[in-house]
């Protein structure tokens, strides 16, 4: 899954030498909050948040008078001076769970996307990569989610979706929850049918512990 | 006493759907059986069943999905789309009587001939799309008899009311953008229930806008969340978008008996909420109503739920009077 797939391409970026004035009417026009700073030939120099801009604006408890005067003098301030610059970039040829997992850790909701030579490709927001796991979750295709509660050890999934299987039942997607309980992972099928009573007898039938949903949990920490 | 007009035929036997398959042909003769030998059948008029013109049904699904349906019936392929719709050679011809029936129904509705109905049809119609079949739904039922009511009685305000227990993303589909039709759903909520759909942020769209809404309910709930769900979401909304007419979805999986689900509304709770949307379609829309056969598939409690059904539909079960204390607009304004 390589970000050039997710990516958005059409990406509106902006010069050094923009106003700040016009750089935040384009924020507000296109209703984006991250804007790419380029140089010529699309040479990526830094990025532009709202809340960049957000921090240069005067501030609302200032008097008339004295905001007037600060808009004046915002006239005369660029992008450059404002920006985030050398920002923390990703190449189209990392991943989305590349992008993910370096969005938690520089907590930013986008990044600029440059291949080798530093020029803009794309960006690649917190956005595309919901709209993706809405996808791969299959959260698109009418099914149901159930959850079932095995050990934690091998195979556990193969009998899982075997049992499915034999009912001539398809997945839309499957989660795992590692951490359970001591031993244990919760298992989310998300099944593509609307015969669910089926599913969960034949599952109980075959020995399976099925969770009750008011209990289902992705992340929680370890029961002990 | 009302007219109550029952849509039934032993066509709709046929549509076979195999073992295993909760949407079995006994679901009927159970509904039936109970309807007979309790006595009501003599106290309603019968209405004619004929197969549906193909312009109706176009009106709502696409003719290469009509198409794809009843090819894959003369093939008998077994299935359509997912492995969940089984059909047989018969299933097609099957819905096409299902529906012609209930627009024969709304003509009898609409002439005066009868004040209300049952429709004990098969197959099942409103996770339907436009060009898809889902969850043993084939054409949507409901869906086509709304559009009737539009195009060839010029009804301008049509309210749809599904209780089954799964969401009916067909029908909301189809009438998101139309703000003639108001389509309510209550239904176990989404993340636990299939198809996914109908979360409460779902409201229609475009003209639409608030046209759709939505009451979810979680794994375990009955009687009360129903109760609480219906005064305070359908029973406002009933009262501003004053309906002409009122198609129910009627899908009876949400009893606690029934193992589609993980919700537990009782044989009471139902009626309670039946006479709810007869009291409000007396009060707003001359008690013109059809209810139409969605799920429901536990055998043993079908005959009691549906025998409530009529009757209340008959007028015979005393209604339940308005809410006793307060208003439900003074529920809301809370
Ligand atoms: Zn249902």
């Amino acid at each position: 899954m390589f970000i050039d797939k997710s990516m958005t391409k059409d990406v509106i970026a902006v010069s050094p030498q923009m106003s700040i004035l016009e750089a935040r009417d384009i924020m507000v026009q296109k209703g984006i909050r991250h804007l790419p700073v380029v140089s010529e030939g699309d040479i990526l120099v830094g990025i532009l948040t709202d809340r960049d801009l957000r921090a240069a604006m005067p501030s609302v408890i200032l008097s008339e008078a004295e905001k007037a005067d600060g808009v004046k003098r915002l006239a005369g301030i660029t992008v450059q001076d404002i920006m985030t610059a050398d920002p923390v970039t990703v190449s189209p040829a990392q991943t989305l769970e590349d992008a993910l997992l370096l969005m938690e850790r520089h907590k930013v909701g986008a990044f600029p996307v440059v291949d080798l030579d530093g020029r803009l490709r794309g960006i690649i927001s917190v956005r595309d990569l919901m709209r993706a796991f809405v996808t791969v979750l299959g959260l698109r295709t009418p099914g149901v989610l159930i959850g079932i509660v095995v050990d934690d050890k091998l195979g556990q999934m193969k009998k899982i979706v075997d049992a499915i299987s034999e009912l001539g039942v398809s997945f839309g997607s499957v989660l795992v929850a590692r951490v359970w309980e001591e031993g244990k992972r919760a298992v989310f099928p998300y099944l593509l049918t609307n015969n669910v009573a089926r599913v969960k007898k034949h599952l109980l039938e075959k020995g399976f512990t099925l969770l009750d949903p008011m209990e289902w949990c992705l992340d929680q920490v370890p029961k002990k | 006493m009302k007219k109550t007009g029952i849509l039934y035929d032993e066509r709709f036997l046929l549509h076979k759907t195999g073992e295993g398959h909760p949407e079995i042909p006994e679901r009927l003769t159970v509904i039936m059986g109970a309807i007979e030998e309790s006595g009501l059948i003599s106290k309603m008029v019968s209405i004619p069943v004929t197969a549906a013109k193909m312009r109706w049904i176009e009106k709502v699904h696409s003719p290469k999905y009509i198409h794809r349906f009843e090819e894959a019936c003369m093939l008998d392929l077994g299935e359509l789309g997912d492995p969940d719709n089984h059909i047989c050679p018969m299933t097609y011809d099957t819905a096409l009587l299902a529906v012609g029936g209930i627009l024969n129904a709304i003509d009898m509705l609409m002439e005066g001939k009868i004040d209300n109905a049952f429709c004990a049809v098969r197959p099942p119609g409103h996770h339907a799309e436009m060009m898809d079949a889902y969850g043993f739904c084939f054409f949507n039922n409901v869906a086509i008899a709304a559009r009737y009511l539009q195009l060839q009685w010029n009804v301008a305000r049509i309210m749809i009311i599904d209780f089954d227990v799964h969401h009916g993303n067909g029908t909301q589909h189809i009438f998101e953008q139309d703000p003639e039709v108001f389509y309510y759903s209550i239904h176990e909520h989404p993340s636990f229930a299939y198809p996914g759909t109908g979360r409460e942020f779902e409201k229609g769209s475009g003209p639409g806008l608030g046209m759709t809404l939505n009451s979810t309910v979680l794994p375990g709930q009955g009687d009360e969340e129903y109760k609480t769900k219906i005064t305070q979401d359908l029973i406002p909304a009933f009262e501003q978008f004053k309906p002409d007419v009122v198609l129910v979805s009627a899908g009876f999986d949400a009893h606690a008996a029934d193992d589609m689900s993980d919700i537990l509304l009782s044989t009471e709770g139902f009626s309670w909420m039946m006479e709810q949307i007869c009291r409000m379609t007396d009060l707003y829309a001359a008690g013109r109503l059809i209810s139409v056969l969605e799920g429901g598939y536990c055998l043993d409690v079908l005959p009691e739920l549906l025998k409530n059904h009529v009757e209340i539909l008959l007028g015979l079960k005393k209604l339940h009077t308005e809410t006793e204390k307060e208003s439900p607009c003074l529920l809301i304004n809370r």
